[in-house]
């Protein structure tokens, strides 16, 4: 015999009347006010223009009232003389917006701070947190440096300031030829590794001004083109941080539940990113055509590359937009501290 | 219920075929099955289709080949076709489309190169000397000449010292005219092959005939493939002992000399009557008689023959002859004699006919220089060559005490005899150029050479340049490249 208690009927979801939420209003825009007729006025509509009474009275413009407004109160109003800013006063006014002329509405839909259809909703580029901000475009500084006056009694002179950025023995060379040599060592073999280093970047020299793809953006803050062959440091500079990823997938094992790893995004450090740009600049360059031979063959690929991912002919791009994409889908996975 | 012990003997009892019949055995069998399921458990498993190994068991260590999914895939590219990549290995650039035009770059001048006027100034050389040198494969791939605008050189010290031979034989009396030897020697990365090149560069400048044995580079003909036995030969009839001659090596060398000296050949006739296997046109010119040789290589050696005859009559210009490697052409050779004994270079005629100019055998009636550069990264040992120029060296610096042979390598007495001037402080045909260091000031003319064609960016100062030279092993001019072009770290 069936239970007389349907239990499926409680598994349907429980309508919760949600709690009105209190709408601001604003209390300067008042579109219509009510005119309230007390019976024992007459059906005829006042004649506004002669009536004293003060309901009879046509209502003041937004900005009037808002002038009366703030002459009670005491406050600077807006300037009469000046008009009414309507669009200022529409914004964000859903209601009010359907009201305007058609040709405001147009105005208000193609605004130009807005983004272009079909673009992301979330940024690809980062800001460098080194002290310097910028690209590091090799200008030569041709100012003289700052002598220090002769002092009498030392050995030496005092050093000149500001110390040189390549003062220091371990980082005298540029820190991403320093990265990229590392991440080329095979076997420990260094100076094989300074030797493609080197050809990489004659490469580089000698190789065509590259055609930028506007589909492509390189980071901002770029030099032009044609700058590039002339400064193969920034030039291979650029192509990594360009194309280097902001993020990773960590794999949370088991937390998505049933043994299924949690995806989440972690964000990169600058010499992270770079790392996972090379290896990729690198890995790409080992599937290209080996079209020579001898000792510069794999440095000529790997200068190949560089080129392709400025001219956004490589496929690295997507595998970074894959990545993002994929970094923006796990952001629901993240469970921030409850805010007290 | 019965007990088990019962039940299984009477199963067994079913099994047991033994005790039936033959007939009763087909109808029992049916019922074997019924009461167990060992047999069925404890058969071989069928094999599966496809796959003859069974999987390891869990917990098992197998030796897996396979590439695994983490394993960097590795070098997948097509392959290229044949002889593509020797060809991109050994192009020879001389244009670099991004560098910037150095504007108050001024070329070599026939006029002024033998005046020694410009030391330590870059000059650029004129398009069609640099189409000339191009022929005779001048250039090197390793050199860098692909990073700069237009091919220029730095006036150093020795270059200088090279053009003032070139002055000497042109200014030397008509009749006597004087055949001076040098070899180069020096330091690795030093310039030795720049030097050669600048030295042809005067010459072609100043209407001289050219012939120029390049080191092995690009193609034949070049000072180690005349004895690296890649090209044919044969053995030279009439000869005592026996020489032998390379036709086709012989044939590529005469159409690079008419390719490049085509000019200075035109103009001039043949006025000997040359005994050829081949007819000539009456009335020739010398450039019909190389063409002669450099398309029919079995009649190539004697045109060659013929060439420096017709060079050798009084009032045709003076002769460079060049030769890069000569470490190559110090020692036996890759070819083997009738005998399979191997033949000394010497014995080749070719280099027996370089060797002979450079040791004072033969002498050019309308002058010359024989210029022989060493080579330090690509160079057979030959000790006898390497303690001629030690003891030139050393009869430079100090020619009081004299150095001598050490008596535990082996001696290759032809080499001893061919540099044997090299060795005698009297004799002042041949010598030797050693290609040492910039000097600062030469250093900082061509470190701003660089800065103005934008392949160096830095302010060229005192310190700058101080640095530079000291880190280039007191002013090595490749390393210098190394250390502010190419920063090679």
């Amino acid at each position: 015999m069936p239970p007389r208690l349907n239990l499926l009927g409680f598994t349907r979801a429980i309508p919760i009347q949600p709690k009105p939420q209190t709408q601001w209003l604003r209390p300067v825009v008042r579109m219509s006010s009510p005119q309230i007729r007390a019976y024992s006025d007459s059906k005829e509509p006042p004649a506004a223009d002669r009536s004293k009474r003060p309901d009879s009275k046509p209502l003041p413009h937004v900005s009037q009232e808002a002038a009366t407004m703030a002459k009670i109160t005491g406050t600077e109003g807006p300037d009469l003389s000046q008009g009414t800013p309507v669009e200022e006063i529409v914004k964000g006014d859903k209601s009010a917006q359907d009201k305007l002329p058609k040709v405001m509405k147009d105005a208000i839909k193609t605004q130009p701070n807005t983004a272009p259809k079909g673009s992301r909703a979330y940024s690809t580029t980062t800001a460098s947190i080194a002290g310097d901000g910028g690209l590091d475009m090799g200008l030569v500084d041709f100012k003289p440096p700052t002598t220090a006056p002769q002092i009498p009694g030392l050995r030496f002179a005092l050093p000149v300031l500001p110390i040189p950025k390549d003062a220091h023995v371990k980082h005298r060379y540029d820190p991403v030829v320093d990265q990229v040599t590392n991440l080329l060592m095979r076997h420990g073999k260094k100076a094989a590794a300074q030797r493609d280093m080197a050809l990489i970047l004659q490469h580089l020299r000698t190789s065509g001004i590259p055609t930028i793809n506007p589909t492509r953006p390189l980071i901002a803050g770029a030099p032009p083109p044609s700058h590039l062959p002339l400064n193969p440091i920034l030039y291979l500079t650029l192509a990594i941080d360009s194309v280097a990823p902001l993020l990773r997938i960590r794999l949370q094992k088991g937390a998505a539940g049933g043994g299924a790893a949690l995806q989440l995004p972690l964000p990169l450090g600058q010499r992270q990113r770079r790392r996972t740009a090379v290896q990729w600049i690198l890995s790409a360059a080992s599937r290209r055509r080996n079209t020579g031979s001898g000792k510069g063959s794999f440095a000529q690929r790997v200068a190949q590359e560089i080129v392709a991912v400025v001219e956004g002919k490589s496929s690295l791009w997507e595998r970074r937009n894959a990545i993002h994409k994929q970094g923006v889908a796990a952001r629901a996975n993240i469970i921030l501290p409850r805010k007290r | 219920m019965p007990p088990s012990i019962c039940l299984r003997s009477f199963s067994q009892l079913s099994l047991d075929r033994s005790v039936h019949s033959l007939a009763s055995r087909s109808r029992l069998s049916p019922h074997a099955a019924c009461f167990s399921t060992s047999a069925a458990r404890f058969a071989n498993p069928s094999p599966k289709k496809g796959r003859v190994v069974a999987p390891p068991k869990r917990g098992q260590k197998t030796l897996n080949v396979k590439r695994g999914r983490k394993d960097p895939q590795g070098d997948v590219g097509k392959r290229p076709a044949p002889g593509e990549r020797k060809a991109q290995r050994k192009r020879i650039v001389l244009r670099n489309d991004n560098a910037l035009e150095v504007t108050a770059l001024h070329d070599m001048a026939k006029a002024t190169i033998l005046s020694g006027l410009d030391e330590g100034r870059v000059l650029g050389i004129p398009e069609n000397v640099v189409d000339a040198l191009r022929a005779v494969e001048a250039f090197k791939p390793t050199q860098g000449w692909g990073l700069f605008w237009r091919p220029a050189t730095l006036m150093r010290k020795e270059t200088i010292q090279m053009a003032g031979l070139l002055k000497e034989v042109e200014e030397s009396e008509e009749g006597q005219k004087k055949t001076i030897r040098r070899v180069l020697s020096g330091e690795r990365l030093g310039g030795k092959s720049t030097l050669l090149l600048q030295g042809l560069t005067m010459a072609f400048l100043r209407n001289w005939v050219v012939i120029n044995l390049p080191e092995g580079i690009t193609d034949y003909p070049a000072a180690q493939d005349i004895t690296n036995a890649h090209t044919e030969y044969a053995p030279l009839p009439g000869s005592q002992p026996t020489q032998y001659f390379q036709e086709t090596y012989t044939a590529n060398l005469l159409a690079q000399t008419l390719k490049a000296n085509e000019p200075v050949l035109e103009s001039i006739n043949v006025t000997t009557n040359p005994s050829l296997p081949l007819p000539l046109p009456a009335n020739a010119t010398l450039k019909q008689l190389v063409e002669l040789g450099a398309v029919n290589p079995e009649a190539s050696w004697p045109v060659f023959l013929a060439l420096w005859e017709e060079l050798s009559v009084s009032g045709r210009p003076s002769i460079l002859f060049a030769l890069d490697g000569l470490s190559h052409i110090m020692k036996d050779s890759d070819y083997l004699s009738a005998e399979v004994k191997p033949i000394h270079a010497h014995d080749l005629t070719l280099i027996r006919h370089f060797i002979d100019c450079l040791s004072g055998q033969k002498s050019l009636p309308n002058g010359g220089v024989i210029l022989a550069a060493t080579s330090r990264s690509n160079c057979p040992s030959s000790s006898a060559l390497e303690h001629s120029i030690q003891v030139a060296e050393q009869l430079q610096r100090d020619p009081n005490n004299l150095l001598h042979y050490n008596p535990y390598k082996k001696v290759d007495q032809r080499v001893m005899d061919a540099l044997k001037d090299l060795r005698d402080p009297e004799a002042k045909g041949l010598d030797v150029i050693k290609v040492g260091g910039l000097s600062k000031d030469e250093a900082r003319s061509i470190m701003e050479y660089y800065a103005e064609s934008g392949m160096l960016r830095a302010k060229v100062d005192d310190g700058f340049v101080s640095e530079k030279w000291s880190l280039a092993g007191m002013g090595n001019i490749g390393e210098l490249e190394r250390a502010s072009v190419r920063q090679r770290i």
